[in-house]
């Protein structure tokens, strides 16, 4: 079942009389219950602007959102089922204290008063806040202020959850706490919608990727095999100790590239071979070649630049 | 409908009361304010509107002013404080809609500021000894006044949205409504009467004079068009509050930038 489905999104702004800027092109995408997609891209790539949308707070050009079948633009019934953490701001009332954030947020997406409070004292025994209960959201530190905000998105356990650059601007605890959160919301069963730009935050949380630049996205799968994909066939030994000329040119002539200590073997069959001739020389490792994410984007992004639209 | 509004006086009132440096500062102000008035010093802090010269008139008056101007500019305000904060966005995602969130918080802030500003003259009153008397229809043409008010303020929140910084705007708006608030309509005849009518505001405030400065008894038809005035504007103010929302989500522009 899916929880978000977005269809054929477009938006251009008109920032001045003649400058058009094309934020969105053409944006399709589902996200289903339990599962975490992260939306990563550079810079002015158009993540916001897509958040933005699904949450009803842009009006698309073309295109179509659907939360659990429901319109936000149009049914204010969908927007009973997102929660939104949005970039750069404290999404949270600064004068009032955690509990006071959260039971107002509750009443405001229609829980009852009741509810929302006994809510938000779970939400922050869970979110490790508790004994910050008391204190104004202002004296608290940044990462407790994002734990707050994306409880603060949870009140009333809605199925979709919106992250953007959810992590941005944190130190590196608060980023592991974060990164944390995010993944028991996950494993929770609610829908995860997260903008990033940094890899390796997409790389841990993700279920999926879908990577966007210049408004389009340019490739959407699962992370897993987006890396696979990405990755080559190629071994890579590193060995202790320079190799003697003798043994170099035998692997030479069998076809890998030596390069002191290391050697990048291409075709997987002579692996062996090459083991073979190494022997008894100590190994530091023998390695398939892992593309990570960071190499994926980078080529994603040069392509797409090399072939202008 | 009912547990939103309770949970917008908590939260203005909890806003208001955090720092009590600041709210204690307000208070003084309004307290020495009134406390001015009551002294005979009928020029304290600018313009009210002369509904009489006997102080029971004064006071209303100035009351009157008052509470307008705050209604007049909340909703704006708030738009701008909440932009400031980072909470905007997060009011347009409640699924009650940005029109009924931002009047109820409007209605609970004008309760707040009531219940502060009755508070202090009734200490003002028990330490001068000097009481007030002012007849309880007194409330049916405020209703409609403060009906006007809220279609003017969704008014303005409308250009806060659209423009953006209306700083500049709201001195002449504050001129409008003093002229809004005192133009003695309901002396007017003929075709200038009918234009009265149209004006925002301007019936109810006639009858506020009527009744506590002329001491007559409240006119009921009159009474029904400034309701209807009321209500037009108040009507007028919401469309065109949706229509600015939906304006700004096209051009991208809620919030930031
Ligand atoms: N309200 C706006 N008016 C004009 N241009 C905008 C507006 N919002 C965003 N943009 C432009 O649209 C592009 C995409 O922005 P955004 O969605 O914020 O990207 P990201 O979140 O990926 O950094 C950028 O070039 C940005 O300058
Ligand atoms: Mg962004």
């Amino acid at each position: 079942m899916q929880v978000l489905e977005v269809q054929h999104l477009q938006k251009t702004y008109r920032s001045s009389r003649k400058h058009l800027t094309t934020a969105v092109r053409d944006v399709s995408f589902a996200i289903a219950q339990q599962e975490v997609l992260a939306f990563l891209g550079p810079n002015g790539a158009g993540k916001t602007t897509t958040i933005k949308m699904i949450a009803g707070l842009i009006l698309p050009d073309r295109g179509e959102v659907k939360i659990n079948g429901l319109n936000p633009h149009r049914e204010a019934q969908a927007l009973r089922s997102l929660g939104a953490v949005l970039e750069g701001n404290r999404n949270l009332y600064w004068r009032l204290t955690p509990i006071e954030n959260l039971e107002y947020f509750g009443v405001l997406r229609g829980l009852s008063q009741k509810v929302a409070r006994q809510r938000g004292r779970d939400l922050l025994e869970r979110f490790e806040l508790s004994h910050k209960r008391r204190a104004p959201v202002q004296t608290l530190s940044r990462g407790m202020q994002q734990k707050l905000a994306i409880a603060v998105a949870l009140i009333h356990e809605p199925q979709l959850l919106l992250l953007d650059e959810p992590t941005l601007g944190l130190d590196v605890e608060a980023t592991q706490t974060v990164k944390r959160l995010i993944r028991e919301i996950a494993s929770e069963g609610r829908a995860i919608l997260l903008t990033t730009h940094q890899l390796d935050i997409a790389e841990e949380l993700s279920d999926r990727v879908a990577i966007i630049n210049q408004g389009a996205i340019v490739a959407e799968e699962s992370t897993e095999e987006l890396i696979r994909r990405f990755s080559g066939s190629a071994y890579v030994v590193e060995l202790e100790q320079e190799i003697d000329r003798d043994r170099v040119s035998k692997i030479q002539n069998l076809g890998a590239i030596v390069n002191e200590k290391t050697i990048l073997i291409r075709e997987t069959e002579i692996l062996y071979e090459v083991l073979h001739i190494l022997q008894p020389l100590p190994l530091i490792r023998v390695e398939k070649e892992q593309a990570n994410l960071t190499e994926v984007f980078l080529q994603l992004i040069q392509n797409q630049s090399e072939s202008p639209c | 409908m009912l547990k939103l509004f309770l949970a917008e006086v908590k939260r203005s009132w909890i806003q208001f009361i955090r720092y009590p440096a600041e709210a204690i500062g307000g208070i003084f102000i309004i307290s020495a304010l009134f406390y001015g008035l009551f002294l005979g010093a009928t020029y304290v802090a600018g313009p009210s509107i002369k509904l009489g010269d006997r102080l029971d008139s004064i006071i209303v008056g100035y009351m009157l002013w008052t509470l307008v101007t705050f209604v007049l500019f909340d909703i704006a305000g708030t738009l701008q404080n909440e932009a400031q904060t980072g909470t905007l966005e997060q009011l347009f995602i409640s699924p009650f809609g940005a029109p009924r969130v931002f009047l109820t918080r409007a209605i609970a802030n004008l309760m707040i500021q009531f219940i502060l500003i009755t508070t202090i003259l009734l200490i003002i009153m028990s330490l001068t000894g000097r009481w007030l008397s002012f007849p309880p229809t007194l409330i049916l043409p405020l209703i409609a006044v403060i009906l006007g008010a809220y279609g003017l303020s969704f008014a303005i929140g409308s250009l806060a949205l659209l423009l953006k910084r209306i700083q500049q705007l709201l001195g002449i708006f504050q001129f409008a409504l003093l002229f809004l608030l005192t133009v003695p309509t309901e002396t007017w005849t003929g075709s200038s009467k009918v234009l009265g009518l149209l004006l925002p505001m301007t019936t109810g405030a006639g009858l506020l004079r009527d009744v506590m400065a002329r001491q007559q008894p409240l006119n009921l038809p009159q009474l029904g068009l400034a309701w209807l005035n009321g209500g037009i504007y108040f009507g007028l103010g919401l469309t065109l509050f949706r229509f600015a929302e939906r304006e700004t989500k096209r051009r991208g522009r809620l919030g930031g930038y």
